[in-house]
């Protein structure tokens, strides 16, 4: 499908296609009700949460008021919709502020001013500097004469460098004036979401004769969402409009992401659901038949001898009802509004914000913190990422020789320098090569200086070094660039620019030298992508060893040639070009094709080494995070060596003997076959070594171990702790993260880039570096942070309490429902299992509402271990990951709770409120107060730390729950009139209340005395220390400032070993995974044992215990 | 449980950052909620705290045991089972039908006063096996029509007792008033009539708000199948005490509910007796009867439960502390040692 878009022509193509009106919106007035309520009762749970409140509509079945159900459950309706609504309006506030956007469009010739939502395809739309472009425009004229505009499209992909858009050739010299006349017709494919590609043609129509078909790219284009700068004006013809946009189609709602603590408590929801089901059976049975053996007797009940046809059905009905409060109709609006306040400590915290640039951290999704305490693998990128993507020149080798290799630093050294100022022919080309091959645009402030606007760190390193080296670049005017060396200014126009693709791995400029008029092909390279074409008999040795040298010490390393070209070479050359430029097929390929025609026998000048630093701490970071049983996996754009240094240098891998790379390589499906098999045999028999074994693989070999020999690479991603996966393009990143998740790992990637996207958005957590590369990574992400190093504490502090506290809460919240619930099942064994409620149904609906959702609720403020211990000791994260605080056996430690404490409450009651104390309402309040005064103390026995707000929820709700029954007891209308009033004022009943919390609560204590004692967890021991002051903190010190030393010293030396504490190292043979994989159901408090440890079988099916 | 060390936690290292320039200005001001820094006790669960809670809770709670158990003993309680006795022989193969055959139904009774019994002494019956709290029991009744004369009609919850044949409302309707407990007892003591308060048996609230003083009862118990025990229509029901302690349902299949009080002392081996009109219908369903008389205590009537719980609480509580103790003592464990910790062990050997 083809789109044709008729330029200016007010008659076609107006109903073809959308207006310019942009909807983000999800509802409209009129379907926000019933859409709203569709999508909230396709959750499983708001569904059996309706189905219980209409049949309690039932009055023959309830045994409560209604309203106790659809109280809850429409304050909770209402409280989504509600939110739901919210953003919604703004959405709908943003919308219309940029659909009633003025902008000047040309209709019937003459320039009018409309609203940005009436602009249709086809329609010619001026803008002015500065303006927003409101559709997607290509591009007809500009103000500038070459035919150039900047945009600034920061909106879009988040780099906020300026980029040159030019306008078609065929469109090239036409007078202003006439812009408002021209006609003709684009050739243009459907609406896509890349924003890279844009493959069209353009014919013009008479008078603009050029039946030429004009090629159309993506530089032709102005994309909505852009800003025009630097440019006076500009026109271009509207071919997408509204959310057709290449932003409108790449706009989406993301899938929302489920955590694994969501996961599970779905899972123990149904599993209660389950047993609901049973105890309803069992007991609809036996209520029937004991109505048909005894309540027939009960001459005062008056059962009527012939009931209606469903009369079986009534009593399970009534028990289905009585137990509905087994799933808290709470717990979903208690994790949401827990879930926003973890992502809010996240927005909030002071100890994440990057001071250089002020950025704070930034929780973009508000439902997935749990699963960050969970993270078992963690996949990056490394420019950028890990280091600070701030490039220096720092070394270069020029026809063999080696600059700055002395005191590190080229621009400085003094024999470059001299070369530089005698006039060194090879040294001077390749100062010129840096300056003139790239896409730099100097920018001159008003003051003179000049700066540089580049796409790519690496080109603008080379710039400024030439620069400081008086090769200085120091103007661009159209396709003429002015290169000021030593006050002499030389002019070069360009004439072909052979763009870098990932592919290709280099690119080159056809550059005209306007005083010869010679021309010739300058490039840049990665080294493979280079050094082979050299001129046939050129020694590319020493160059090949430059590389591998400076690979070595972390640098990155960039190869520089040329050639001169032949003017008829040239031309032949160039009318290829551009027929493969306006190719519309497989343009790219094509086009690669061509440039590789030029691109051979160069003349190799150098090789250019720029450095990217790391980023402070990452070291420290890596190493704690690796320390607390994550995984390590690298995938980067970069070549292996230099991957394998920056990966040496951060503590991803360790330096030989301890730590042994195993290198996966091969080009044909053979060798790397052969190679997976050896790496894989070899990782088998040191797994169960001390050894830090890693594997590395390249893009391409990886690609052949994707595609066939799958299983086996999946085997050795399991097996492997640490990977690096050099020359990996975005989408193999993306596969890569898809194959551990389908081992069902969580997965975190973190990144920066653009490239990084499909990764991030792929991983079970996305984490942005909102760095230099611009806010693509950061905008996809889950949570955007301003450096790598913070990535430690978002993991051992936010997510680590985030899952601690979700684990509490939701185990809470069944809990408590379960204790009522089971308190009303015992009840119906003396009410004739009848389906009596023994509390009325403002307690039931209060009970779960406000008695105890607001003590658990300050939870969130719980810390079982200080930060400063977790950071000491990231070992505990091991309870998180595999999942230790909330799994089926935790679960069952509540239920069996809630059990025994609704027959404390129960026995105790209806025995001290026995013969002639036993009314009804009076022992449905004791045994109400029993719950209350027992979930108090449970919650605060489950308090590790108790700040003020937590005595106030917990001890105040105590008091809040007499005041409610004092005001409720007061109305003559209640049913439980006076009754609160004449239970305060017995002695018994207090003395009732004491008896129900010391036998409820004293034999939870033993045992968690008993555990915590006898069969501590780790937690427990670092809890008892941490409180104590015992030993373990003073020998916990990660040594940060030495490190940081160290790395100040030399910030990429990789060779000398770094000194560790001893006690610290971490038993790296001690795989969590191997660990995690083999324990059992069985053994819930022995993790870690020797035994476990040894075993490295992979099933896995351990997290699900 | 203890050590309460209040304790920012969360260290200093961030402080150095969070002195760094701030550059945004949405950032939040400091506070020691947003950084999650609040001053906070932790205790943890130290022997010597647990023991002493354990010790401490033993010993609060056993004089409390003994006090109860104490308190229940001093109640004096005078139980008759009758239901059976009753019942002349003749009758005793038919029981069902002789309590609904219209014989006479006196049956006199002899108790003999153990103890020394202090005024006031209060008068139950005690019915079990009977399920008040049965379902369909417990809700047939009308709170509006009990309240006010103009609620005659809402009848609706009371099925099947809620109106005549003909369509007339009856007050009070419902299964719980119909079902009315109507047998009745007379005291005598050495010939010498004891008598029985039955002014002030029921709750004042009740009295006062839930039963109408201008609600009369109204076509009760004239249906063909008669329940309990007929009201008289010229006293409100306010008035109405028998029916408003029966209207307090009880909770539990066994239960007491007060006849009237007997405002004089009862000295050890008095003989009284009771002349009683056996009514009630507790056969159908093989229910006891029961007349109490009961003295009272701070902590209500004759209930050992309390006593007992309290004394097996605070013993096992004891015994906890000592099992606890003598573990502490003979296998100490320090607490929060570091070479538990796995990851601290010899890194070799694992």
């Amino acid at each position: 499908m083809k789109r044709y878009v008729y330029i200016n022509d007010d008659s076609l193509a107006q109903d073809l296609y959308c207006d310019n009106r942009i909807s983000n919106r999800k509802y409209t007035i009129w379907n926000f009700l019933p859409k709203n309520l569709w999508e909230q009762f396709s959750r499983f749970m708001n569904q059996y949460f309706l189905l219980i409140a209409c049949l309690q509509l039932w009055s023959l079945i309830t045994p409560v008021n209604p309203a106790s159900t659809w109280g809850p459950l429409i304050f909770i309706f209402a409280v989504s919709a509600t939110k739901e609504a919210w953003d919604d309006y703004n959405r709908y506030l943003s919308d219309k502020k940029a659909n009633e956007k003025e902008v000047w469009i040309v209709r019937q010739g003459i320039r009018k001013l409309i609203q940005a939502q009436d602009i249709h395809v086809g329609n010619i739309v001026w803008l002015r500097e500065n303006d927003e472009v409101p559709c997607d425009l290509v591009l007809l004229g500009t103000a500038d004469p070459q035919g150039i505009c900047y945009v600034e499209t920061a909106a879009l992909d988040g780099e906020t460098d300026l980029k040159t858009r030019l306008i078609p050739s065929a469109c090239m010299g036409i007078d202003v004036e006439l812009l408002h006349k021209i006609k003709g017709v684009i050739e243009c494919p459907t609406p896509d979401k890349d924003i890279r590609r844009f493959d069209a043609n353009m014919r013009l129509f008479p008078p603009f004769l050029d039946n030429d078909v004009c090629p159309l790219t993506i530089k032709n284009t102005l994309l909505q969402s852009c800003y025009l700068r630097n440019t006076e004006w500009a026109c271009g013809v509207a071919v997408y409009t509204g959310n057709e946009t290449k932003l409108g189609m790449s706009r989406g709602v993301p899938e929302p992401k489920l955590t694994a603590v969501d996961a599970m408590i779905d899972k123990l929801t149904g599993a209660i659901f389950v047993f609901q089901i049973v105890v309803v059976i069992v007991l609809g049975i036996a209520g029937n038949v004991w109505k048909d053996t005894e309540a027939r007797k009960l001459w005062y009940v008056r059962y009527p001898t012939e009931g209606p046809w469903y009369e079986l059905l009534i009593i399970p009905l009534r028990f289905e009802l009585l137990c509905s409060i087994m799933i808290p109709i709470s717990i979903k609006v208690s994790l949401d509004l827990v879930k926003g306040l973890y992502a809010k400590f996240i927005d909030w915290d002071d100890q994440m914000v990057d001071v250089e640039t002020g950025t704070r951290s930034h929780a973009a999704n508000t439902a997935i913190s749990e699963d960050l305490g969970q993270v078992e693998y963690i996949l990056t990128d490394k420019t950028g990422t890990l280091t600070e993507n701030k490039m220096i020149f720092k070394r270069c080798c020029i026809s063999g020789r080696f600059y700055g290799n002395e005191n590190g630093d080229a621009l400085t050294d003094a024999q470059l320098l001299n070369a530089v100022s005698s006039g060194s022919t090879d040294v001077i080309q390749f100062l010129k090569i840096m300056a003139i091959c790239n896409t730099v645009i100097p920018v001159r402030s008003k003051s003179g200086d000049i700066s540089y606007k580049a796409q790519s760190q690496d080109e603008e390193a080379l710039v400024r070094a030439a620069a400081r080296l008086h090769m200085a670049f120091v103007n661009k005017n159209g396709n003429v660039l002015d290169i000021s060396f030593n006050a002499s200014l030389v002019r070069y126009e360009v004439l072909d620019i052979l763009e870098f693709t990932s592919d290709r791995k280099r690119m080159s400029v056809v550059v005209k030298d306007c005083q010869s008029g010679k021309i010739f092909l300058l490039s840049k390279g990665a080294d493979e992508a280079i050094l082979p074409h050299a001129y046939a008999g050129q020694q590319i040795r020493t160059f090949a060893e430059a590389v591998e040298q400076y690979a070595q010490l972390g640098l990155r390393t960039l190869c520089l040639a040329w050639r001169e070209l032949d003017h008829d070479e040239y031309q032949e050359w160039a009318s290829m070009f551009k027929e493969a430029n306006s190719t519309l097929v497989d343009r790219e390929w094509r086009v690669a094709e061509v440039c590789q025609r030029l691109e051979h026998d160069f003349e190799i000048l150098g090789v250019a080494a720029i450095e990217d630093r790391l980023q402070d701490g990452v070291p420290e970071t890596i190493e704690t995070l690796r320390k607390a049983g994550i995984n390590f996996w690298m995938l980067t754009g970069d070549k292996q060596n230099t991957a394998i240094q920056i990966a040496l240098s951060c503590n991803f891998v360790s330096p030989e003997p301890k730590g042994q790379l195993l290198m996966i390589n091969g080009k044909t499906e053979d060798e790397v076959c052969r190679s997976l098999e050896r790496v894989l045999l070899t990782m088998r028999i040191t797994n169960s070594e001390p050894k830090d074994v890693a594997f590395v693989v390249d893009g391409w070999a990886l690609e052949i171990a994707l595609k066939h020999y799958r299983k086996a690479f999946t085997e050795l991603a399991v097996l492997s702790r640490t990977a690096i996966c050099c020359r990996v393009t975005p989408s193999q990143k993306a596969q890569l993260v898809e194959l551990l998740k389908s081992c069902e790992y969580r997965t975190l990637a973190i990144g920066d880039g653009g490239n990084d996207v499909r990764m991030i958005q792929q991983a079970d957590i996305g984490v942005g570096i909102s760095g230099r590369e611009g806010l693509q990574a950061a905008r996809a992400a889950d949570y955007s942070i301003g450096k790598f190093r913070f990535l430690k504490r978002l993991i051992l502090v936010h997510g680590r309490y985030s899952y601690n506290r979700t684990a509490f809460l939701s185990q809470y919240s069944f809990y408590k429902s379960l204790l009522i619930c089971f308190i009303q099942i015992f009840f119906s064994f003396i009410s004739g299992v009848s389906g009596t409620s023994l509390f009325n149904s403002v307690s039931l609906m209060a009970y779960n509402v406000f008695y105890t959702s607001v003590p658990v609720l300050v939870s969130v403020l719980d810390k079982d271990l200080s930060e400063r211990t977790v950071m000491q000791h990231p070992q505990i994260l091991f309870y998180c990951q595999a999942g230790r605080l909330l799994n089926p056996s935790t679960f069952a430690g509540w239920f069996g709770r809630s059990l025994f404490h609704a027959i404390v409450v129960f026995v105790i009651s209806i025995h001290s409120y026995a013969f002639e104390k036993s009314e009804m309402e009076e022992v449905s309040m004791v045994a109400l107060s029993g719950c209350i005064w027992l979930q108090a103390f449970v919650v605060a026995l489950e308090t590790n730390s108790f700040t003020i707000l937590q005595h106030i929820a917990i001890w105040g709700n105590l008091v809040a729950f007499y005041v409610i029954n004092w005001i409720v007891s007061a109305l003559p209308s209640s049913g439980m009139y006076t009754i609160m009033f004449r239970l305060c004022k017995q002695p018994s009943y207090w003395i009732t209340m004491i008896l129900i919390v010391a036998a409820g609560m004293g034999p939870v204590l033993a045992l968690k005395y008993f555990r915590y004692t006898y069969r501590s967890s780790k937690i427990n021991i670092l809890q008892q220390a941490e409180r104590l002051g015992g030993p373990i903190l003073s020998l916990g010190n990660i040594e940060p400032q030495s490190r940081s030393l160290e790395k100040d010293l030399s910030p990429l030396s990789i060779s000398q070993p770094k000194g560790r504490n001893s006690v610290y190292e971490p038993l790296l043979s001690d795989s969590p995974n191997a660990t995690r994989r083999s324990f059992g159901p069985g053994a819930p408090f022995d993790f870690f044992q020797p035994q476990s440890r040894l075993a490295s079988s992979y099933t896995r099916n351990c997290k699900d215990n | 449980m203890n050590s309460s060390t209040p304790s920012s936690s969360a260290g200093g290292p961030g402080s150095a950052e969070s002195t760094g320039p701030r550059r945004n200005s949405k950032r939040p001001k400091y506070s020691r909620f947003t950084q999650q820094e609040l001053p906070a006790c932790k205790p943890i669960l130290t022997p010597k705290w647990v023991i002493s809670t354990f010790l401490l809770v033993s010993v609060v709670f056993i004089p409390i045991g003994v006090v109860s158990l104490f308190a229940s003993r001093d109640v004096v309680e005078i139980v008759d089972r009758y239901e059976n006795e009753c019942i002349p022989i003749n009758s005793r193969n038919d029981k069902v039908g002789f309590i609904q055959s219209s014989q006479d139904k006196t049956c006199n009774r002899t108790l003999t006063v153990p103890k020394h019994m202090k005024q006031p002494i209060y008068v139950y019956y005690q019915l079990d096996n009977f399920y008040q709290n049965h379902r369909r029991y417990v809700k047939s009744r009308s709170d509006q029509q009990l309240r006010s004369p103009g609620s005659e009609r809402d009848t609706d919850p009371c099925s099947p007792e809620d109106t005549t044949s003909d369509g007339r409302p009856i007050v009070p309707c419902g299964l719980i008033a119909w079902s009315l407990f109507n047998d009745t007892y007379d005291f005598t003591r050495n010939n010498q009539q004891l008598t029985v308060n039955k002014r002030g048996i029921s709750w004042k609230s009740d009295r006062d708000r839930k039963f109408g003083k201008n609600v009369f009862p109204k076509n009760f118990q004239n249906g063909t199948l008669k329940g309990g025990a007929s009201l008289d229509p010229s006293k409100p029901l306010s008035e109405q005490e028998d029916l408003i302690v029966w209207m307090r349902t009880a909770a539990l299949p066994t239960f007491r509910k007060l006849y009237g009080k007997i405002e004089v002392d009862l000295q050890a081996g008095d003989v009284i007796d009771v002349t009683l009109q056996n009514r009630y219908n507790t056969y159908s369903f093989n229910g006891k009867k029961k007349l109490v008389l009961s003295t009272t205590s701070w902590l209500g009537g004759k209930n050992d439960f309390v006593g007992i719980a309290y004394l097996t609480v605070g013993g096992l509580c004891f015994f906890l502390a000592m099992v606890f103790m003598l573990i502490y003592l003979i296998k100490p464990r320090q607490l929060g040692d570091p070479t538990y910790l796995s990851w601290n062990r010899n890194p070799g050997g694992h």
